[in-house]
């Protein structure tokens, strides 16, 4: 059922309901709990990469001032955290809670140390040691897989997690039969998510009811207490899980960590809670890494630049172990079935492998496997432009999907519902003002400037659901999200969702959902998340998909509520519950609008004076409802974005002049958020283009572990975008709504790289291939320009 | 253990401390003001920002010790309990300048330094004076509108902060 007014609060730039309480410092962070009686944990980590322990000799820090424990892996062998694909040939690891006899990356924890405070425990943690007999490190996947290689875990054939490969029927007639072909390499480096708020929890245990109860930094409250069910070998029942207010996920804190099963055992074993405060510099060895890929990917092309076919080769250098509960194969898949990107190729044939080494476990990033697709498929089109003599925007118009070609079923099996590509690439021409731009470009280039322009397009999953996850070979199904809607006696409303808001806005975004389909103001709704006591299950917030399943689950579940007021209003007003109206806080007989009855009256009367209820119809004003977008492949968002850069020519560095996005994620809710999530996506995007890179030495050492030496974007790295939208709804979601959070962050990589080779190109033809694009990179890339042909 | 005494929000506290403690520590632990957030413990990211004697300062790069006999001030001084939000916290949420809000409060002190002497900034320029304030969600545009939003608001009074 729909609303029987135009909706209030749907699609209306409304301020956020959270924003006050953060904005007086009155957030209630992880880091601001403190239980009585709650002491601090400090973990000591391993500082090498790849080695057998010998001995943890904890005798000192057992004597330090204020210490209360000390535990060493064997204190907790009987955890461990697994997560298995049913992927054929997956090879399982098993990772520690603290490192029983072999460490395998740097910041892998051995010892875990408890005191009465933060200071004193670092104090005793400082004299903690460990001897590590050294082994050697494998620090790249392709070292990884050299056949000379040992395996890294027991029982292991390869270094490989998986190996995975799939061609269509026609792919090899296809490629034979291509006039032309071209091929490029590219590397993405190895980055993360790196929230503003480390990673922290506080774990209680109440031996009275033997209860755990852990606040924690998380997005996906109900997989992290499946998980620790599984760690710790208890039931769900007896773990409580909160995540208060999250200061930022990005994906980094969408996994069971060691530390939180750590903290809940040391908190069962003294009897006091246990608070752990991630510090920076472990942030950066400890919480999981992301999208370090290398592809190598063949275009088979017709005279006209019409792709045949494509070839891809996925490399993902997933670190130490798999991770809960994604599983080391998520971004190795992902890229494998969106590499096509959104372009008319029809055969299709890719290998793909997830390698395991001495590096931190690898887990979800915004966009996960999406931005390095996106990178090399839009690389590969430009130079197949480019062998043709086809400009960007021309190569694109002829091999871009168009509206007549949904649903379009990919090579890799992906059912693509609906988009606005062709649209996208040309309203992003005008909104950045592209013909002014390469004006622009003329002039730097008569003064011997370096100035670019770039551009990507991309297609996006999201929201997908049941069908696609089982496809994924993970251990837990992601299928549905749920909320409860209840109205109270005052006739206000608590919306209880599945899903976490850790800066996407859901807490206002639901709640105008929720306002508009039982007639309330917007402040007579509260949203309520992230603590597995209150909200029913359902898997979190990851992979764009809150605001649609969510926002479904709501509709379902308001539309149920608002029936029952119908019905209840219609016997007070002596009417049809068919011809009841709400709206306006108000119930009233359609056509008659003097007769009405206020909704909190109606509220009051179900559960105050249920004598005078119609017969049948229970005092309860409460639904839950789960939503799961049938068919489940999703709801395909898209975009185009275009930018311009200066390169300085003596520094190598790039300056992003402009950037324009047009974005299409169906109907919008609210689109002020909508455009702080690509502003902020973007934001992101410029940072995996030109700044972020984890480094390690060749003893897999790394040498990233500050924010001076990683360097995320600030203010002044950021020019202003442009932005406009599309509307284009999925016709697999209620409402029409598809998912975009993490579509901002998708194609900068892509785009400054185009722009970046052609700042370049009046010094020489290169091919930019690795990113991030750091002054030293692109000081190469000029040098490889103007050195053509000379030898090196 | 060594006896400070400093103004906090206009009120005054004394604690004995031992001489090691950081600021942060000291703001959030011991008068519980958690509004200061404390993101990396190496001065960079800048949401541990306060305002020492109405400079901002890193509160994890700066002892307790070290704000002896000075007046500071937090996020929590900048609306009073119960009262409308500053004008500089209205503009953020007007503008959606703010996600997930953990470096707000940093965020703030450092807009509230900026705009405390009435001037106004082309936004180049207040993305330059902002740049020591890292925030990882919403790529600074919406933050930038604030700022000009405030500073025209602002621009004939010198703005509260006391």
């Amino acid at each position: 059922m729909s609303p029987d007014r135009s909706p209030r609060y749907f699609g209306a730039r409304v301020a956020r309901n959270q924003d006050d309480r953060l904005l007086r410092g009155q957030g209630r962070f992880v880091a601001d709990i403190n239980p009585p009686g709650v002491v601090a944990a400090k973990f000591v980590r391993s500082n090498e990469a790849h080695a057998a322990i010998a001995n943890v000799d904890i005798a000192d820090a057992l004597d330090a001032e204020g210490a209360l424990a000390v535990f060493v892996g064997k204190d907790f062998a009987d955890c461990e955290i697994r997560c298995v694909s049913s992927y054929p040939g997956f090879q399982e690891s098993a990772q520690p809670i603290l490192a029983v006899d072999r460490v395998r990356y740097v910041g892998e924890a051995v010892a875990m140390v408890i005191a009465e405070n933060e200071y004193l425990a670092e104090d005793a943690a400082e004299v903690v040691v460990a001897e590590l007999d050294v082994a050697c490190a494998v620090v790249d996947a392709a070292s990884a897989m050299h056949s000379s290689c040992a395996p890294l875990h027991e029982g292991w054939r390869d270094n490989a997690y998986v190996q995975r490969q799939a061609k269509t029927d026609g792919f090899e007639a296809a490629r034979s039969g291509a006039p032309h072909q071209v091929s490029i390499e590219l590397h993405n480096a190895r980055h993360s998510g790196i929230p503003m708020e480390s990673r922290a929890c506080v774990a209680e245990y109440d031996a009275r009811d033997q209860r755990f109860r852990i606040h924690t930094t998380t997005q996906i409250p109900h997989l992290i207490r499946a998980g620790l069910a599984i760690a710790l070998g208890v039931p769900e029942s007896r773990i409580q899980v909160v995540a208060p207010d999250v200061g930022g996920g990005f994906g980094v804190k969408g996994q069971l960590y060691p530390e939180d099963v750590a903290c809940c055992l040391a908190a069962r074993s003294l009897g006091r809670p246990v608070k752990w405060i991630e510090d920076r510099r472990e942030h950066f060895v400890a919480s999981h890494h992301a999208r370090e890929h290398r592809h190598v990917l063949t275009g088979y092309f017709d005279d006209a630049g019409s792709i045949l076919a494509l070839e891809a080769e996925v490399t993902v250098d997933m670190g130490a172990y798999s991770v809960f509960p994604w599983t080391a194969t998520m971004d190795a898949g992902m890229a494998m079935g969106i590499l096509p990107g959104p372009y008319k190729i029809t055969e299709y044939a890719v290998t793909a492998i997830s390698v395991c080494t001495n590096k931190t476990p690898y887990g979800a990033y915004r966009g996960v496997g999406r931005p390095a697709a996106c990178f090399s498929i839009e690389r590969l089109v430009d130079q197949i432009g480019r062998q043709l003599g086809l400009d960007r925007t021309e190569i694109r118009r002829r091999n871009l999907l168009r509206d007549e070609d949904y649903p379009w079923h990919s090579p890799s099996g992906l059912v693509y519902d609906s988009g606005s590509l062709v649209e996208s690439l040309e309203k992003v021409l005008e909104v950045s003002d592209f013909g002014d731009l390469l004006q622009r470009q003329s002039h730097a280039r008569a003064e011997g400037r370096l100035f670019g322009v770039g551009m990507a397009v991309f297609t996006e999953q999201t929201a997908h659901t049941t069908q696609e996850f089982k496809q994924r070979g993970v251990p837990i199904v992601f299928g549905y999200e749920t909320a409860r809607v209840r109205l109270d006696a005052s006739g206000t409303a608590v919306v209880s969702a599945s899903i976490h808001d850790h800066g996407q806005g859901l807490e206002t975004t639901l709640a105008q959902i929720a306002a508009d389909r039982l007639g309330l103001e917007l402040s007579q709704v509260r949203v309520e998340y992230g603590d597995t006591e209150q909200v029913a299950y359902g898997a979190g917030t990851f992979a764009s998909r809150s605001a649609v399943l969510a926002g479904g689950a709501v509709i379902k579940a308001s539309d149920a509520v608002a029936e029952v007021l119908r019905e209840v209003a219609a016997h007070l007003l002596e009417a049809s519950p068919g011809d009841i109206e709400t709206g306006l806080g108000r119930l009233s007989v359609a056509g008659s609008p003097s007769r009405f009855v206020e909704i909190r009256d109606v509220c009051r009367i179900v559960y105050q004076r249920p004598e005078l209820l119609p017969p049948g119809v229970e005092p309860l004003l409460e639904s839950s409802r789960t939503y799961d977008a049938h068919p489940g492949t999703g709801a395909y968002a898209n975009a185009a974005h275009l930018a311009s850069v200066e390169i300085d020519s003596l520094t190598g560095a790039t300056k992003v002049l402009s950037y324009a996005v047009v974005e299409d994620c169906g109907p919008m809710i609210n689109p002020l958020i909508v455009e702080g999530q690509v502003f902020g996506g973007v934001a992101q995007g410029i940072g995996t283009a030109l700044f972020e890179e984890f480094l390690y030495d060749e003893a897999g050492q790394p040498l990233t572990t500050t924010f001076s030496d990683y360097l995320v974007p600030v203010m002044s790295d950021i020019p202003d975008l442009r932005i406009a939208h599309l509307e284009t709804p999925s016709p697999h979601t209620i409402g029409g709504m598809k998912g975009m959070g993490e579509g901002g962050a998708i194609a900068p990589g892509a785009v400054l790289a185009s722009a970046v080779e052609d700042a370049i190109s009046p010094l020489g033809a290169v091919t930019v291939n690795r990113l991030p694009l750091t002054p030293e990179r692109v000081l190469a890339y000029i040098h490889e320009a103007t050195h053509q042909g000379q030898p090196t | 253990m060594r006896e400070v005494h400093v103004t906090v929000n206009g009120a005054s506290a004394a604690a004995a401390i031992d001489p090691r403690m950081l600021l942060s520590d000291f703001l959030r632990d011991r008068l519980g003001l958690t509004g200061t957030h404390v993101g990396c413990e190496h001065g960079y990211c800048g949401s541990c920002t306060v305002l020492v004697d109405g400079a901002s300062t890193r509160s994890c790069l700066t002892l307790a010790v070290q704000v002896d006999g000075k007046s500071v001030h937090t996020v929590e001084s900048l609306a009073a309990h119960g009262a409308e939000l500053h004008p500089i916290q209205q503009a953020l949420k007007d503008c959606h300048g703010l996600q997930c809000g953990f470096c707000t409060p940093g965020l703030l002190m450092s807009v509230a330094e900026l705009a405390s002497n009435g001037s106004t900034c082309t936004r180049d320029e207040i993305r330059e004076h902002l740049a020591g304030n890292t925030c990882r969600c919403t790529g600074y545009q919406h933050i930038v509108d604030a700022v000009e939003q405030v500073m025209r608001s602002l621009r004939s009074e010198a703005v509260d902060v006391s």
